[in-house]
């Protein structure tokens, strides 16, 4: 459907999408990191590429930050069991060169493998979450200076993908990584997963596996401007990846100011159900009004991404959206959040996925209202309960504080 | 492209050696364009990182001035080749204020002067660089003052020049 501009301005004036009705109920947002020390004058980020910040291995939930409490920006982990209300005390994860960019992933038995760029190299290690925190060691994984990691895990299964500088330009790198009896996490193999040299800079990467085959997605500025990318794995013969496919299209229209295109950023990607893959990011086609959250379902027989799809509704047209996040679940759910300013403030928005449409906008209770609450990561859990973290400050410039919010799955039998 | 035309016009009345003359010609004005809508800052001007430009401005007590582009960014492409091109204008900007580009899709990371760490997309955000190109002038302490949305031409940037510098002329009275 499409919506004239006056249409929208109408539409804005009508009460709030939050009075629709989401199939989860929310406990009250809780810190995430009880740590006051120093002079307060330090910020969290979460940023992961990707958007992976939070993850459930077994009775365990963890959230992956940086934070530089300590005058240098280093990573950290706060953990709970996923049914206690309160973080027990965060476990520093990054050694003591600058650390940013944090990106988890959940293995079994309460164990996540975390990996962050520090000093410009991307480093990888596992923690056990027991009675206390056990550390395995700190690996490097990449040959040159490298950024924007981001891991997804399938089962024992760890891949990273990153932006390797390559001469001028960076260059998306894939590896898969064994663990070993000593919490070690090692490279069994890796590649570029563009064969051809790049042609312009590859940036911001992430990645599912598909039935054992690694979809990596991508920022690409092949075309003189940016657009999300794709390759995928060749069924059994990993890191043979197929020829990159641009998957954010161009608008139609003719003679559109666009330069060399429109501009889009920060891709997102997540499973549902038994094979769905859905790829999300902020694209700016709606050139006037800055970026809008868009996507595009995979399509597994045909080893490609179909048409772009308006994530969010049209309230939110004339607003910012950016940091779009993704989580899905085997019973078909799917659910994007990302920061929203329609309400004045920056408001974390979502959207789900129902009877084959995108819901309408809601905006989450307990992340919206005074102040700002934007940068969110979400994940489903085995039960459908939803788990959000996010960065909240009274003001643009303020302290910030790390929060989370469990939400109850209603509809779960 | 070019080079498919010229031949095509060119036809079978050029011999061989002329043709090829007419290509290596050819090649060779495509290698001195300029890249194509790279949007990136203008040619010819000290343009910094914002952070970089903001401790020039407080160093040297003069405006910042901000340009949020974007790659591939086609009106900043005009005003870059349209206005920023005009040897008054960069005198007067280069003169008169800190240059600051900021790719407003860019991971680039920067510190702020109160210590934070974003990124050059999320300076575009708080300073609602919407679209591109945007210009923002601002006090050395990072206060906006003045902003101007979309293509500009040369006269839209001397007058914004002069506006900036009759009210720091004020001010300093």
């Amino acid at each position: 459907m499409t919506v004239t501009k006056p249409a929208v301005i109408l539409l804005w004036l009508l009460p709030s999408a939050m009075l629709i009705a989401a199939p989860w109920e929310f406990d009250k947002a809780i810190d995430v990191s009880g740590f006051a020390g120093g002079d307060g004058n330090f910020f969290h980020h979460l940023d992961s590429s990707g958007r992976r910040n939070i993850a459930v291995s077994g009775r365990h939930l963890a959230i992956a930050w940086e934070d530089d409490r300590s005058g240098t920006p280093r990573i950290y982990l706060g953990h709970k069991p996923a049914t206690e209300a309160g973080f027990g005390r965060e476990t520093r994860i990054s050694g003591d060169g600058e650390a940013y960019e944090p990106s988890l992933a959940a293995l079994g038995d309460g164990r996540f493998a975390v990996a962050w760029e520090e000093d410009g190299h991307i480093r990888l290690r596992l923690v056990a979450i027991g009675e206390s925190p056990v550390l395995g060691p700190v690996e490097t994984i990449d040959s040159g200076p490298s950024t924007q990691v981001s891991l997804t895990a399938d089962g024992e299964k760890v891949i990273a993908v990153w932006s390797r500088r390559s001469g001028r330009y960076g260059r998306i790198q894939a590896a898969r990584l064994r663990v070993d009896d000593d919490m070690r996490l090692e490279p069994v193999i890796g590649c570029a997963v563009d064969a051809a040299p790049p042609a312009d800079e590859q940036l911001y990467p992430t990645a599912v596996l598909i039935n054992d085959r690694l979809l990596v997605i991508w920022e690409d500025r092949r075309p003189k401007h940016t657009i999300i990318m794709a390759a995928i794995e060749s069924k059994g013969q990993a890191c043979r990846f197929s020829d990159p496919q641009r998957i954010s299209e161009k608008p139609e229209g003719r003679n559109l100011p666009y330069g060399s295109g429109h501009g889009v950023s920060r891709a997102a990607v997540g499973r549902f159900g038994d094979q769905g893959v859905f790829a999300v990011w902020a694209d700016k086609r709606n050139f006037r009004d800055g970026y809008d959250i868009w996507g595009a379902r995979f399509i597994p027989s045909e080893n490609r991404f179909g048409s772009n799809e308006k994530v969010q509704d049209d309230f939110g047209g004339l607003a910012k959206q950016r940091h779009a996040t993704i989580a899905g679940h085997g019973d078909g759910s799917l659910i994007v959040a990302w920061d929203d300013e329609r309400e004045g403030d920056t408001d974390i928005v979502m959207s789900w996925y129902q009877a084959g449409e995108w819901s309408e906008d809601w905006l989450l209770p307990v992340a919206s209202g005074e102040g700002q609450q934007s940068s969110p990561s979400i994940l489903l859990d085995p039960r459908g309960d939803l788990h959000i973290c996010w960065v909240e400050r009274a003001q643009t410039g303020g302290a910030t504080q790390l929060k989370y919010a469990f939400g109850r799955n209603l509809e779960a039998k | 492209m070019i080079i498919d035309s010229l031949q095509h016009q060119a036809g079978s009345a050029l011999p061989s050696a002329a043709k090829a003359r007419l290509c290596l010609l050819c090649l060779a004005s495509l290698l001195l364009l300029p890249a194509t809508s790279g949007a990136d800052a203008p040619e010819g001007y000290p343009f910094l990182s914002f952070d970089q430009a903001m401790a020039q401005s407080q160093r040297e007590s003069k405006p910042l001035f901000v340009y949020f582009g974007r790659y591939g960014c086609g009106y900043c492409e005009k005003t870059n080749r349209e206005a920023f091109i005009d040897p008054s204008v960069r005198e007067r900007y280069t003169a008169n204020y800190a240059l600051a580009y900021v790719d407003a899709e860019s991971g680039r990371r920067i510190r702020l002067h109160s210590g934070e760490r974003i990124t050059e997309r999320e300076l575009g955000t708080r300073y609602r660089a919407l679209v591109t190109p945007v210009f923002t002038f601002l006090t050395p302490d990072g206060e906006p003052i003045y902003r101007m949305i979309g293509v500009q031409r040369i006269e839209d940037l001397i007058e914004a020049d002069e506006k900036i510098q009759a009210t720091l002329s004020k001010a300093v009275q």
